[in-house]
């Protein structure tokens, strides 16, 4: 059966008829989040690109912070949040409807991947309202990349898609 | 200051000096300044902003200490609950007891000597043998024989490996140039089994999220492959092309109501139907392929060797280009009279199979002198047009001779030398399915008494996804001569008669 798009603001996924497939074999997709290195290269990447917009000739501290947050959220929300299912095939197409986030630890919440993945954006937008004085829209700018973010990671948004946008359209 | 009460003039020199420590802890503790400092910055004279940076840092703290969950619905049991688990298992007797197919297994007969058309029992009772798929006679040919005996002498029993490590000889590679230039298609893929060519073929192209369009009347092997592909399988009636069409229009409605993106999309049939021994409308099956932009995998185990005017299958029988269907499987354990399955089609098909099929590589490849039998069957079949000549004069007069049958339906397409023999319910009172596979069952065993070797057609019926009505699979072979085939046709006319007369309404 082919569920019509979007009738309702919030739809859930549904399970799949192979569900079970997601337990045949590890997930080689999200279990990098466990990686050596994996949650230091987030930082050097901030850093990096800090120090690359900085560096710009005429780019203010605001600005540089602002598009350093901007680029990490957008970053990470079109990774973590956006994009689904695995870019190889591993697991004969078990995690076609899901996140990476809902793929990280089999779905399980508060998990430490993702706890510090969900303190990182928090901390990295709390840093640049310290170092920077912020007018009141390029706070809130800031301040509405880091909730779309964070709205994203909450247990209670699991499987969740609003509006019906990046549903799997099949079965 | 100078109160009235001492008290409570203590009392502030005691908080004093306690609020005094704490800031004087407070100072020594590392970061404490930054900290302070922090906040001071931050404040910005806008307690708006504080309070939401606050309420951030509340949130984090909150999320970082809350204990982690499961989603997933696997229950995790303790040590406990594990070993009480341990304790209570009983193991299942290694051979189980058996219950009413008990009967069954006294019934299947016991061949003294070497498979064939004419075939003796244990108990020295010759039978002519009408339920093998050896077509065309070549199982008991003597060239195969001695074909087969050089090559073991050369090459060994087995292949000792998949076809991808060292599995591949000489004679691999010169039958697939075989089978394609016999069928006219680009290229050729072996596989050791028949039974596993289609169902690894199918799941090495399709993936979860695809769309499969397959008949409802296809083999267990197609079923196994459509169920191991996890793809979306839609069926449509058997050999019913206006169903085809009827839900491939369907497909295409739901592309355009939930613009669901593209993803590859499959039409899997049977060239001819194993179980209902008909043909399928080849011609039709590619205009519909070609009108809603589908691959046409086609499965044809039975009818290559058996149909056309070369025999090399449906695409001859209906003079259709083969490179028009996308994938041609086959058989090698039928009229090729040996072992093993081919997937024949363009040069991308076979190759991508080459490191996707799962039984191409994970399986043994198929034993030299098995290959060497198969090449030489197929030069027979090509040296020898009589046989499929034959082949076909046997089946019209088996068909002429049963066309008259009382309590018997005939089942298949007028060419087909596969033909399945059902009770006709419109004369004969039977009961459920149970009931209807013990009359077919009492028509075997009296064939058999008379020297005929018939068989039910027999299924997993717990696997099937479709109910299949029970039936008694016969096949022609072209090594049968007119009065075997005469005898044959009697016995079987005599034996229904027996059987079912006493059941007619």
């Amino acid at each position: 059966m082919a569920r019509s798009r979007s009738r309702s603001f919030i739809t859930t996924e549904k399970p799949t008829t192979y569900d079970e497939d997601q337990f045949a074999l590890p997930n080689l997709n999200s279990n990098w989040v466990y990686y050596k290195g994996a949650w230091l290269v987030h930082i050097i990447l901030i850093i990096c690109v800090k120090i690359l917009l900085s560096s710009v000739p005429g780019v203010s501290s605001e600005t540089s912070w602002t598009l350093t947050n901007l680029s990490y959220m957008l970053g990470s929300f079109v990774m973590f949040h956006w994009v689904k299912g695995v870019p190889f095939d591993f697991n004969s197409g078990a995690y076609d409807g899901l996140t990476l986030w809902e793929q990280i630890d089999n779905g399980a919440q508060f998990t430490p991947a993702k706890k510090y993945l969900t303190a990182l954006p928090i901390g990295l937008f709390l840093l640049s309202t310290h170092y920077t004085h912020y007018d009141a829209i390029t706070f809130l700018v800031n301040f509405t990349f880091l909730a779309v973010v964070i709205i994203a990671k909450l247990p209670q948004l699991h499987k969740v898609r609003l509006f019906g946008i990046n549903r799997l359209e099949v079965e | 200051m100078e109160t009235a009460y001492p008290p409570l003039n203590e009392l502030f020199v005691f908080l004093n000096t306690t609020i005094t420590q704490i800031s004087i802890f407070y100072s020594h503790i590392p970061g404490s300044g930054i900290l302070l400092k922090y906040i001071k910055n931050s404040h910005q004279n806008d307690p708006f902003r504080t309070i939401l940076e606050l309420l951030l840092v509340f949130f984090a703290i909150i999320y970082l200490f809350t204990k982690k969950y499961r989603t997933d619905n696997l229950i995790e049991l303790t040590p406990q609950e594990v070993e009480e688990l341990v304790d209570e298992w009983q193991p299942e007797p290694l051979v189980p007891q058996l219950s009413d197919e008990e009967n069954e297994f006294d019934k299947i007969p016991v061949i003294n000597g070497p498979q064939g058309p004419r075939v003796k029992l244990v108990n020295g009772k010759p039978l002519l043998n009408i339920s093998s798929f050896d077509f065309l006679g070549l199982l008991s040919h003597d060239s195969i024989k001695e074909k087969a005996i050089k090559t073991l002498r050369e090459y060994g029993v087995g292949s000792c490996g998949p076809p991808g490590f060292y599995g591949t000889v000489d004679v691999h590679t010169e039958i697939e140039r075989k089978i394609s230039d016999f069928l006219g298609t680009e290229d050729t893929i072996i596989y050791s089994q028949g039974f596993s060519t289609i169902n690894s073929a199918i799941p090495s192209f399709c993936k979860r999220g695809d769309i499969i369009v397959a008949d409802e009347g296809c083999n267990f092997s197609i079923q196994k492959g459509l169920q191991i592909s996890r793809s979306i399988i839609k069926w449509y009636k058997h050999n019913n092309m206006e169903d085809l069409e009827r839900v491939l229009r369907k497909i295409k409605d739901e592309d355009i109501e939930t613009g669901r993106r593209l993803t590859r999309r499959f039409i899997v049939s049977e060239g001819l139907f194993e179980n209902y021994g008909d043909i399928t409308p080849l011609p039709n099956l590619i205009e519909l392929k070609k009108k809603f932009k589908y691959r046409l995998i086609l499965d044809e185990s039975l009818s290559f060797g058996t149909l056309g005017k070369r025999g090399a299958g449906l695409t001859d029988y209906f003079d259709i280009d083969p490179n028009q269907v996308d994938m041609i499987v086959g058989s090698m354990c039928y009229s090729i009279a040996s072992s093993g399955g081919f997937c024949s089609g363009s040069f991308e098909i076979t190759e991508h199979q080459r490191i996707s099929g799962p039984a191409y590589c994970y399986s043994a490849s198929l034993p030299a002198m098995l290959t060497v039998a198969a090449t030489e069957s197929l030069k027979l079949l090509k040296q020898n047009p009589l046989l499929l000549s034959t082949l076909k004069f046997n089946t019209l007069l088996f068909k002429q001779l049963l066309h008259n049958i009382k309590y018997l339906l005939l089942n298949g397409s007028a060419d087909s030398p596969v033909i399945h023999l059902r009770i006709d319910e419109g004369i004969v009172r039977v009961g459920d399915i149970e009931d209807k596979e013990k009359c077919l069952q009492d028509i075997v065993d009296e064939a058999m008494n008379n020297g005929v070797l018939l068989t039910r057609a027999k299924y997993n019926r717990t696997q099937e996804l479709f109910s299949i009505e029970p039936s008694i699979r016969i096949c022609i072979s072209a090594s049968f001569n007119k009065k075997e085939i005469e005898k044959t046709a009697s016995v079987i006319k005599s034996a229904a008669t027996k059987v079912l007369k006493n059941r007619v309404h």
